[in-house]
């Protein structure tokens, strides 16, 4: 596609209600071994507080760290069946309908989630995005470390969008960006046409002061 | 391919499992193939050799490609290319007349020998007759035919040996190092299997056979009469031999169908061991589990034999992937439940499977760790249990009151848990002797297969005949591909069940040949 506009979307909210916290716990549930299944949720369940406090950085960085010494295999057919059991029951029609709309305007499709590739890459496939901005696991061997590779996805700020849209000659001016929670903000903020999806309270509250519009589920 | 254009092949084993696949996939591909003889066994008097062929043409799912794109007319198609000979590889000559060995001397180029016993542990008396004096037989005729022989053995003919596996054979040493001699291998093994106990019983010859196979290195009666014919034959100066060695034969990439696979093979038993409720696969995670799917085996095949029709083959070609990309057997068991959970959620499996042995994946584990689960210790309890039952005597062990009350419930309920447990008990006995048959495979030897040779015939090859081993993506061959392959072909055979074939044409299918001679094949 030609196009040098985007619709910027995170999947969390605006596409879809399940939060990434989700995928990661039940990722870790579907350990090969028993006992991997019990600390792996330890560990996912350890990122909460970190999330609470305002870190979501380093939230996500612990809930990811859970499926440490799993296989690339695992994550990928899990991610699969994730998306077929879960998400895709879970797709939110409002976002689906920005999106056609979006692609209707010409515009390249940019999908923005903190959840893994593995999980993210069948609901591309779905919605036929151009690109998708997410976290990826390390691998070594063809297994997880456990460590997400850079840059890590969790609050996106207004310069790493900037980044993206350079190296992919995008329009930032002229693009529109969709998000649902107030963390989405500063991603809503670098983009020229802002629309807050069914938001939270915090970003209810931004838009309103922003003049941003509001669609509602 | 233009090498194997206008050319007469002599071919057996096409009924078997690689044969049929070969067959297909040649006669598919290869309309400018002059002639292909096939030697078939009758399979009884009612079934002349002719007619079961033509059954397999008619409803053999291998054969569906070139049914769909021949329809009607396939019958010519096929006739102007096949002649079906009426045959058994364990006579002098394969079973032909002289007439018709005088007839193959004038035209054929190549002789293809498929034909064998892939059992592990088969009555050693057939398997000698079909694996290596079947072989001596076929070669008789080439030799008459001043053919080459391209014959189709296995890379485990390796024996009981871990590291690398060179393409060479060195005729009467064995894979422990030993000298002996075929032939005497051959009489000894007769003698003792037709003396004594061992005349009448075909477990006390399977126990002399396996002790002989072990006494030269070899996990088994098939890679030990497999073997044997290798060094008989390599042994011979009059023969022109290619050896090809497949590994193990595993479903279809493509052809004639994505997961295709016949009878039960060794990862079949295998994926329906680990998810049935047995989950603790004794073996060892970072041996190569070699396996090579069939129509990259028929590739490879065809490729060595228009290679000896040029006169530029080498003499042996292993079709191989754990050298070239190697498949962690630890890897495997996890595909293995991975592939389970994605059938069970695209609607396979029975409530149990769905609810419960889905969520419960299958892990490798130590020989010597296997823990509570381990088949030998469950099997033993299951005897026990089984014991028990049978000694209940309500008289004796019910008290008066409660035997009025409610001892036929009770006896009754210990009659059905006696069968349950029986059946279960009978199973952890398949599972521990199936876990013997597999375990120089999955956990005793860590083979690399060299596959030099077929790499270097492969090179530049393009489309229907590119061998691509290396290229397998096995998390896509083993969820997609092979599992489901595996559901469909081969484990309703381990559970009892019968395969489906294709419904037979009506008329029923007859090969119009002119090479066909229907009064002969009687």
């Amino acid at each position: 596609m030609d196009s040098n506009t985007a619709a910027f979307f995170r999947v969390e909210g605006t596409l879809t209600s399940r939060s990434t916290v989700m995928a990661a716990g039940w990722l870790a549930a579907n350990s090969q071994e028993l006992t991997h299944r019990f600390t792996r949720l330890g560990a996912v369940a350890l990122s909460a507080p970190f999330a609470f406090a305002g870190d979501p950085t380093l939230a996500t960085r612990m809930a990811w760290l859970g499926l440490r010494g799993m296989s690339e295999d695992r994550l990928i057919v899990l991610g699969e069946e994730y998306w077929a059991t879960y998400l895709k029951d879970a797709l939110l029609p409002v976002g689906l309908d920005l999106l056609q709309r979006a692609k209707r305007d010409g515009r390249r499709i940019v999908l923005i989630s903190d959840n893994l590739h593995e999980v993210v890459a069948p609901l591309a496939e779905q919605v036929n995005a151009d690109h998708v901005f997410c976290n990826r696991m390390e691998l070594r061997n063809n297994v997880a470390t456990g460590r997400l590779r850079e840059p890590v996805i969790s609050r996106i700020g207004g310069s790493r969008l900037r980044d993206f849209a350079d190296e992919r000659g995008l329009d930032l001016h002229a693009s529109c960006g969709y998000g649902a929670s107030s963390s989405d903000s500063m991603m809503l903020s670098a983009v020229g046409m802002p629309c807050a999806v069914h938001p939270d309270r915090g970003l209810r509250r931004i838009a309103r002061d922003l003049d941003w519009p509001v669609v509602e589920a | 391919m233009d090498s194997l254009s206008g050319r007469h092949l002599l071919v057996t084993g096409v009924t078997g499992f690689l044969g049929k696949v070969w067959l297909a996939m040649v006669l598919d591909k290869l309309p400018g193939i002059a002639r292909i003889s096939v030697i078939v066994r009758p399979r009884n008097r009612r079934d002349s050799a002719l007619e079961r062929f033509e059954k397999i043409i008619d409803t053999s799912p291998v054969f569906r490609p070139l049914r769909e794109k021949h329809g009607a007319g396939l019958a010519n198609y096929l006739g102007q290319r096949l002649e079906v000979l009426s045959g058994d590889v364990e006579k002098r000559w394969c079973g032909l007349d002289t007439e018709t060995v005088e007839r193959l001397t004038r035209s054929v180029d190549v002789m293809i020998h498929c034909a064998g016993i892939t059992d592990f542990q088969p009555d050693p008396i057939r398997a000698l007759g079909v694996n290596v004096i079947g072989g001596n037989h076929a070669a008789d005729i080439a030799v008459r035919c001043q053919a080459k022989l391209v014959h189709i053995s296995t890379c485990f003919v390796a024996g009981n040996v871990s590291g690398e596996v060179a393409e060479t054979v060195t005729p009467g040493v064995a894979p422990n190092g030993r000298r002996f001699s075929v032939s005497a291998e051959i009489r000894a093994l007769q003698m003792a299997c037709r003396s004594g106990e061992a005349a009448k019983k075909v477990k006390t010859r399977v126990e002399i056979g396996k002790q002989r196979a072990l006494d030269l290195g070899f996990p088994n009666i098939y890679t030990y009469t497999k073997g044997l014919a290798e060094h008989a034959l390599a042994a011979r100066q009059d023969l022109d031999l290619v050896i090809v060695r497949p590994s193990i034969v595993e479903c279809a990439r493509n052809y004639p169908m994505p997961g295709w696979n016949e009878g039960a093979n060794t990862a079949g038993p295998l994926a329906w061991l680990i998810t049935s409720s047995f989950r603790r696969l004794p073996t060892n995670g970072h041996h190569a589990f070699d396996i090579i799917p069939v129509d990259d085996v028929a590739r490879g095949m065809t490729l060595v034999v228009a290679a000896a029709l040029d006169d530029r083959a080498e003499p042996i070609y292993q079709l191989a992937s754990s050298s070239c990309n190697p498949l962690p057997l630890g890897r495997t068991v996890e595909l293995t439940g991975l592939a389970m959970r994605r059938w069970t959620r695209k609607g396979g499996g029975d409530t149990w499977q769905k609810m419960v042995l889905k969520q419960l994946d299958p892990v490798p584990v130590a020989q010597d760790d296997q823990g509570f689960f381990a088949a030998p210790k469950m099997g033993g309890w299951m005897g026990t249990l089984r014991r028990k039952l049978t000694d209940f005597d309500r008289a004796e062990h019910l008290p008066p009151a409660v035997d009025e009350l409610i001892g036929d419930a009770v006896e009754r309920a210990v009659t059905d848990l006696k069968e349950k447990v029986t059946h279960q008990h009978h199973q952890f006995r398949r599972i521990e002797h199936m876990l013997e048959l597999y375990r120089p495979f999955i956990h005793d030897n860590d083979y690399r297969f060299r596959t030099d040779n077929i790499g270097a015939l492969a090179i530049g090859v393009r489309g229907d005949w590119a061998y691509e081993v290396s290229g397998i993506d096995w998390r896509h061959y083993w969820v997609d591909i092979e599992y489901p392959g595996l559901r469909k072909w081969c484990m309703p055979l381990l559970e009892g069940e019968k395969i489906e074939m294709d419904p037979p044409s009506s008329p029923p299918f007859r090969l119009h040949s002119d090479f066909v001679e229907r009064a002969a094949s009687k």
